[in-house]
């Protein structure tokens, strides 16, 4: 190519772009060899890596009731009938966390005056959003280097499952990790930096997700009870340590696995309270506003010592070993290799024409190298996206046919006016067919079915890609070189 | 093009679409029996059904696995080259789940072990029922705003939907099961069938010229289309099948069979209708 035409192709902004967004690409993806070993900064997802997939199923439903009680009175009946977690989320709504069948919740929510109007097995968005954060803590805090969890909600807004990927953890391990509960301990200060065990985490009963302290306040903090036991360790804990008679001298201490996570004096109320009787429900408060309540959700995570606020089920698992995945990750590379070499015979068959069938093959790679840039930051690559990236490479290559039948005729480029008027034809065609699929695939791309979702977003990226940017300067590139 | 030797003018509409809607017919019967004998049109995988998927390699025969795990519900053991094989079971309890697993990864320990509870694989098989009739509303819709004639429009969406019912039914003739892979195959089918239809479509109605040239010019460039994919598809197809790489192997399965039946889709039902409407219209 001559230098002018360099310079003409250069003018248009697509190929500018196009040209940017390579180099960006390959930045990202910075192929380079590191200990004699070639890599990259793809992430993989399983399949291609080693690992393990647990899905679970919440043993906890969202339920609709309607009353004539008041809503506060119902809930109290039914939690005498049910024994159960439960928590108003909205009106009419109700959030229990234990697994009934639906006719057990129908008889139950009868006998309290009332009567059952949905039902779905689940927790609630913010829920699921708890659990996930447990469970990322507890998988950060085992430095398993790559976890990632994702609940999988329905149109409703009602999570029925969870999903857990582990890389480089066997089955077995993974289900202890996710199963493992950490140790909790209340300590007292006595004197100085001496503490006195007070009680586990094992006498805990119940916490309760962050609230007021008062109806009004702007404290926040968490609410939890003890069992009988646990409550007259507190209380005889409390007055020989002399927590009692001078709260501020005598911190109470919450550990995690060694870690204090919590400190703070007992209130005067309740230090005057404790000197009475044991006390079962106590409230430990985390400060005012947005800090406070973050610092509530914290420590009801740790008030449960990792422990979930729902019990799972195993829905589904899943186990690759590393040489499969090593294998996999080969046997797609080349594949991938030589579906390009065929779609380049065929290509050249048709066209018999360097000038015409570099640039169309050039650009169709392009688009997969931006592709795999981009998904370096937001998706991992498993067999699924592997399959997106060898459609988007299909689609790709015939919308470069499109163009190039379109706007060329018997091989020559036509004046600048007709041209552009072929082009942007060729171009309405393409975006018809693009606006179609990624239409198709936005269903996939929303609905988190596992595998199926990175495929989706794929296809769609690839799409938006093609459509916005590559095909457009593919189809400056080629006047330019073909033109006298 | 040599390779095809089909004139997409020389036959009349009536003709051109009366096979591919023989054709289409047959597969909606396919699919219908397996409908009213099993309550899915396709064979499920254990991705919709529930149970426990293992790729392992072992020299044993199918008939030694076979008794080697007579104590599970073992419903097939498939082959493949490089002693592949790949054992499915049905759905069992959580302690027998436990112990198969154990006696694999002790006796194979390169196994991979997918397992899907029967509860959830019936939730994952609504929510793709559920993607797959959005995705073709929202087509549709994207189709009919962008060509604002019925004949046209319901033209591409039947076609795209001929592309999935025949492919499906070549699935259960074939023995490819419906699961999570094959799903995203007859969706990116979707994709492709579009793209020749949208192609077709686009140049007969909104260019100038002779019908015949119009038509004769699509049928050059479309066909150069799918051919590039099929090749492109083929040639995962025979990587995959070397080494025994099942999800790939299936989905590119899928993808050769529907791209065969949209090139018929496409030049025969397509084209056949479109033809009909120009010269119903008044022969442009």
């Amino acid at each position: 190519m001559s230098s002018s035409k360099l310079k003409a192709c250069l003018s248009h902004w697509q190929v500018v772009l196009m040209l940017i967004l390579i180099a960006g690409a390959v930045i990202a993806i910075a192929p380079r060899f590191e200990d004699g070993k070639f890599t990259t900064n793809l992430q993989y997802g399983l399949d291609l890596q080693e690992g393990t997939w647990l899905q679970m199923e919440f043993k906890a439903e969202v339920v609709g009731f309607e009353t004539d009680l008041s809503a506060e009175q119902f809930v109290d009946n039914l939690h005498k009938q049910l024994d159960s977690e439960m928590y108003i989320i909205e009106d009419g709504k109700l959030e229990i966390r234990s697994y009934f069948p639906r006719e057990t919740l129908e008889t139950a929510f009868t006998a309290s005056g009332g009567r059952l109007t949905s039902y779905e097995q689940g927790v609630t968005r913010s829920t699921a959003d708890d659990v996930k954060r447990i469970l990322e803590n507890k998988l950060n805090a085992l430095g398993t280097k790559d976890a990632r969890v994702n609940p999988l909600t329905s149109f409703s807004g009602v999570t029925h499952y969870i999903r857990v990927e582990l890389a480089g953890v066997s089955l077995a391990q993974a289900k202890e990790i996710v199963g493992k509960q950490g140790k909790f301990e209340i300590r007292i200060h006595t004197t100085g930096n001496e503490t006195e065990h007070i009680l586990y985490g094992d006498r805990i009963t119940t916490v309760g997700v962050p609230s007021h302290a008062q109806p009004g306040s702007s404290t926040w903090g968490v609410e939890f009870s003890l069992d009988e036991e646990g409550a007259t360790l507190f209380q005889q804990g409390a007055i020989a340590t002399g927590a009692t008679d001078n709260p501020e001298a005598h911190f109470l201490d919450m550990i995690l696995d060694d870690n204090v996570v919590y400190s703070a004096p007992l209130s005067k109320e309740l230090a005057a309270n404790l000197e009475k009787e044991p006390i079962r429900q106590l409230y430990a408060s985390t400060g005012v506003g947005n800090e406070g309540l973050e610092a509530a959700k914290t420590l009801e995570i740790h008030l449960r010592a990792g422990a979930l606020p729902v019990d799972v089920a195993v829905a589904g698992s899943g186990y690759v070993p590393a040489e499969l995945s090593d294998y996999f990750k080969l046997m797609c590379g080349i594949a991938f290799i030589v579906a390009a070499i065929a779609v380049g015979i065929v290509i050249f068959y048709r066209y018999r024409e360097a000038s015409i069938v570099l640039p169309m093959i050039g650009t169709n790679l392009s688009e997969i190298v931006i592709l795999l840039g981009i998904a370096t930051l937001i998706q991992q690559l498993d067999l699924a996206g592997i399959a997106a990236l060898i459609a988007v490479m299909g689609t790709g290559i015939d919308q470069l046919v499109i163009i190039t039948d379109e706007v060329l005729h018997e091989g020559k480029v036509p004046s600048p006016s007709l041209y552009k008027k072929r082009l942007t034809r060729a171009l309405g065609i393409i975006l018809v067919s693009a606006a179609t699929v990624i239409i198709a695939m936005i269903p996939l791309a929303l609905m988190d079915l596992s595998s199926l979702r990175g495929f989706a977003i794929i296809t769609i990226l690839g799409v938006i890609i093609g459509v916005g940017v590559t095909r457009p300067a593919y189809g400056e590139v080629i006047k330019e070189i073909l033109s006298k | 093009m040599g390779l095809i030797q089909y004139d997409v003018n020389k036959y009349s509409p009536g003709q051109m679409v009366v096979i591919p809607m023989i054709i289409l017919i047959f597969s909606l019967a396919i699919l219908g029996y397996n409908l009213a004998t099993t309550g899915m049109p396709v064979r499920p995988g254990i991705d919709f059904s529930g149970g426990t998927a293992v790729t392992l390699f072992s020299t044993d025969t199918p008939d030694q696995l076979k008794s080697a795990f007579s104590g599970y519900p073992l419903l097939s053991v498939g082959e493949g080259v490089n002693n592949g094989k790949y054992l499915r079971f049905g759905p069992m309890d959580d302690t027998s789940l436990q112990s198969l697993a154990t006696s694999i990864t002790s006796q194979y320990p390169d196994a991979k072990i997918d397992q899907i509870g029967a509860s959830f694989g019936q939730t994952l098989q609504q929510q793709a029922i559920i993607a797959l009739i959005i995705s073709f509303i929202g087509m549709t819709i994207v189709v009919f705003l962008a060509f604002r004639s019925f004949v046209p429009s319901a033209a591409v969406i039947l076609s795209a939907f001929t592309d999935i019912a025949m492919t499906a039914a070549a699935m259960s003739l074939v023995g490819i099961d419906l699961s999570l892979p094959t799903t995203a195959a007859l969706l990116m089918l979707i994709g492709y069938s579009v793209d020749s239809d949208i192609l077709l479509t686009m140049r007969v109605l909104k260019r100038q010229g002779k019908l015949e040239e119009k038509l004769s010019g699509a049928f050059k460039t479309g066909i150069i289309m799918t051919t590039t994919t099929i090749a492109a598809v083929a040639a995962m197809w025979m990587v995959a099948f070397a080494s025994q790489i099942t999800v790939i192997w299936e989905i590119a399965t899928v993808l050769l069979i529907g791209l065969v039946v949209d090139m018929m889709n496409t030049w025969l039902t397509n084209a056949g209708i479109i033809k009909w409407f120009v010269l119903k219209r008044g022969g442009k």
